[in-house]
């Protein structure tokens, strides 16, 4: 996936780089309106990450373009502002998504994964791994071809686990992905623990493999390599 | 009252006064003039008597004497400097054989050497006839001018007003939050002018001082989020390189506090945004299904618990309320419900009770006593626990949203029982609110609800 990040503060747009080229994709970051629009000119992308507050403008304004050029694109808004207008102006001008910093980039990873189900593969929207599968229009899991009874919460979790494979999750990053910004994450760590256990003994009970690895002190790791035993 | 019938009621009075005076000076007029006509009259009939006496012939039978009296009298009886003056009173009248207003006016005369007394009367209407007719116009004209008045009053304060009532409803629909500055109608009155120019610099002022608030707010917000994206994303990258457990062991603590970092900062950017009036409701949100959704969400959290939830939804309860703030509302309630929850003394299971209805909502919880009194626990970084891992900021926006709705909040411990009663009409007090909806329901079942203790 190719994917153009344009952000002004090069230490986050690093983070980004940092983390999206680990999952093999081809990113590229841009500071400005002006290069954005020059690189836009030139190449095609399939996730545009885009700051709104950039030195020399609105980033809102570059959504007019990128719909007009680029429709196949994904664009994702990453904003300080967590002002409502600009949300609701965003996503109006056509961003399929928003996301409020400071974000972990599990998170980020993970609406880029969603909006390109949503956007690029016209329904057939099946996140697998190996024995695993998951319909997220459906929110059906199976393993093999036993269906998985899962919560929905259990579901995101897995999904979550899924897309971000050999990845560090924190507690706190699942703790937000699951219940969303304006719930006190801290005190929710032991449902986080609950959770993840519900999960992998559901898992083990339908006869697929464990792969999610406690890491110490940090939190989980869904490990494609070795499966813990 | 309106100003218009104010204007009315003080014209009237007014009126009033003027008229009762008008009427008493017309009917002294009236009653003068008619005198003096008369008097003067008099006065012409005693001269012609009197050159009559002076050329001496005999006027007896003459018309002219026919209500007249002459006398000689003797020098002294003369008053002094004195030529004529009147009387008049009520008197029998026998030619109408009745009693009525005689005027007698009586003149001195020195003719020949000798002094005469010249009287003559007559009798003219009395005042008191007088009186019916002036009360009976002043009656037709008070009339008259009391339709008009009314008529005036309500019309001409109508078109006098109109400038100013335009004003007034522009400035009712005036928001901080519009982009336009007011646009106030013209007017050539100018205290409607003062006004207009007074309201035109108030209301530009607060959209500015607004604006730049929400401006602070937001640059806030960006700067200080931007350097904990950073770090939070440096620590992600930092968890993916092979660390050793003491290492682990710090790099989780810093995500903590990380982490309550963030909270606290959109926290308290909620409570900035939601006190500057930011959240607007446009269309009256379900708040039955708000209710039932946030308690759907928070399934798991509460079998995970092991509590037991009962819940009363009325359906189909709409409040003016942003979606938005629907949703933390009862986020906030229901997660707080669950977690400072703990089973009641010789029970297994933890109790949350969710009634809803028009008039309000609680959310009642079993859970230890709160250390602090529970209306402290309203303000912000305030915990019940203060060991407990919550930054305690999550009733003080329940509140902001309660106030900015105005929603009568109330939070009671009571029998072991937390009890969060929020009144969504402001007349009804929400302790009212508790007592009324808790009431019911206990008759119902037998027990497993709080009781209110009013």
């Amino acid at each position: 996936m190719k994917v153009l990040i344009i952000e002004d503060n090069q230490e986050l747009a690093r983070n980004i780089h940092d983390f999206l080229a680990r999952e093999g994709y081809v990113c590229e970051v841009c500071g400005t309106l002006e290069t954005a629009k020059e690189k836009l000119g030139l190449f095609q992308y399939d996730c545009i990450l885009l700051d709104i507050g950039l030195p020399d403008g609105n980033g809102i304004g570059l959504l007019n373009t990128i719909r007009a050029e680029h429709k196949q694109s994904n664009v994702l808004i990453i904003s300080a502002k967590n002002a409502l207008d600009d949300k609701i102006i965003g996503l109006e001008k056509g961003a399929d998504d928003y996301l409020t910093k400071p974000f972990h980039l599990a998170e980020l990873h993970a609406r880029i994964r969603a909006i390109y189900r949503r956007k690029n593969l016209e329904g057939a929207s099946i996140v697998e791994f190996n024995e695993i599968s998951l319909n997220t229009d459906t929110f059906e899991a199976r393993i093999g071809d036993v269906i998985l009874d899962t919560t929905r919460k259990e579901f995101d979790l897995l999904l979550y686990f899924l897309v971000n494979k050999n990845r560090v999750l924190s507690r706190q990053s699942i703790a937000a992905h699951l219940w969303g910004d304006y719930t006190d994450s801290l005190a929710n760590f032991d449902f986080v623990y609950q959770h993840v256990k519900n999960l992998r003994k559901k898992i083990s009970n339908a006869g697929g493999t464990d792969y999610i690895n406690t890491v110490y002190g940090l939190g989980y790791k869904f490990n494609s390599h070795e499966a813990h035993q | 009252m309106k100003l218009t019938n104010k204007f009315t009621l003080w014209y009237f009075a007014i009126m009033l006064v003027v008229l009762l005076t008008g009427g008493a000076i017309v009917y002294y007029e009236i009653q003068w003039k008619i005198s003096r006509v008369e008097v003067v009259r008099h006065e012409r009939l005693n001269d012609i008597i009197a050159q009559q006496i002076r050329s001496g012939g005999d006027y007896k039978d003459h018309p002219t004497r026919k209500r007249v009296s002459i006398s000689v009298i003797p020098a002294d009886s003369v008053p002094k400097g004195g030529y004529s003056y009147y009387t008049r009173g009520s008197n029998w009248n026998p030619e109408f054989q009745s009693y009525e207003f005689k005027l007698v006016v009586t003149s001195f005369y020195f003719i020949n050497g000798r002094h005469y007394r010249v009287s003559s009367y007559s009798f003219i209407p009395s005042f008191y006839q007088l009186l019916p007719g002036v009360v009976d116009s002043f009656q037709w004209i008070l009339l008259l001018l009391l339709i008009l008045v009314v008529i005036s009053g309500q019309l001409i304060p109508k078109y006098i007003l109109a400038p100013f009532k335009r004003t007034l409803r522009v400035i009712q629909s005036f928001d901080l939050k519009q982009k336009e500055p007011v646009r106030l109608p013209a007017t050539r009155t100018s205290e409607f002018r003062e006004l207009n120019e007074f309201l035109k610099k108030m209301t530009e002022k607060a959209r500015e001082d607004y604006r730049s608030l929400k401006e602070f707010t937001e640059n806030a917000s960006h700067e200080l989020q931007t350097p904990t994206a950073i770090i939070r994303g440096k620590l992600d990258l930092l968890m993916e390189s092979e660390i050793r457990d003491e290492q682990a062991i710090l790099i989780a603590e810093i995500q903590n506090a990380l982490e309550r970092l963030s909270r606290i900062h959109s926290s308290l950017t909620l409570l900035t945004k939601l006190e500057n009036y930011e959240y607007e409701a446009k269309t009256p949100v379900c708040i039955s299904r708000t209710t039932r959704e946030t308690l759907a969400s928070f399934e798991e959290l509460i079998q995970m618990k092991s509590l037991s939830l009962r819940t009363d939804i009325e359906e189909n309860v709409y409040l003016p309320l942003h979606p938005s703030l629907a949703d933390l509302l009862l986020t906030n309630l229901v997660s707080n419900a669950i977690r400072h929850n703990s089973p009641p003394a010789g029970e297994e299971e933890g109790l949350i009770r969710v009634v809803l209805s028009r008039e309000g909502m609680v959310i009642a919880n079993t859970g230890r006593e709160p250390r602090v009194p529970t209306v402290e626990l309203f303000e912000r970084f305030k915990k019940g626990n203060p060991g407990s891992d919550s930054i305690g900021i999550g009733l003080a926006i329940v509140r902001q949203i309660s106030d900015l709705n105005d929603f009568d909040i109330l939070y009671e411990f009571a029998g072991g029982w937390h009890m969060v009663a929020i009144s969504f009409h402001s007349r009804l007090p929400a302790s009212k609110l508790l007592q009324n909806l808790l009431l019911p329901l206990q008759s119902r079942t037998e027990s497993g609800w709080p009781k209110a203790n009013h």
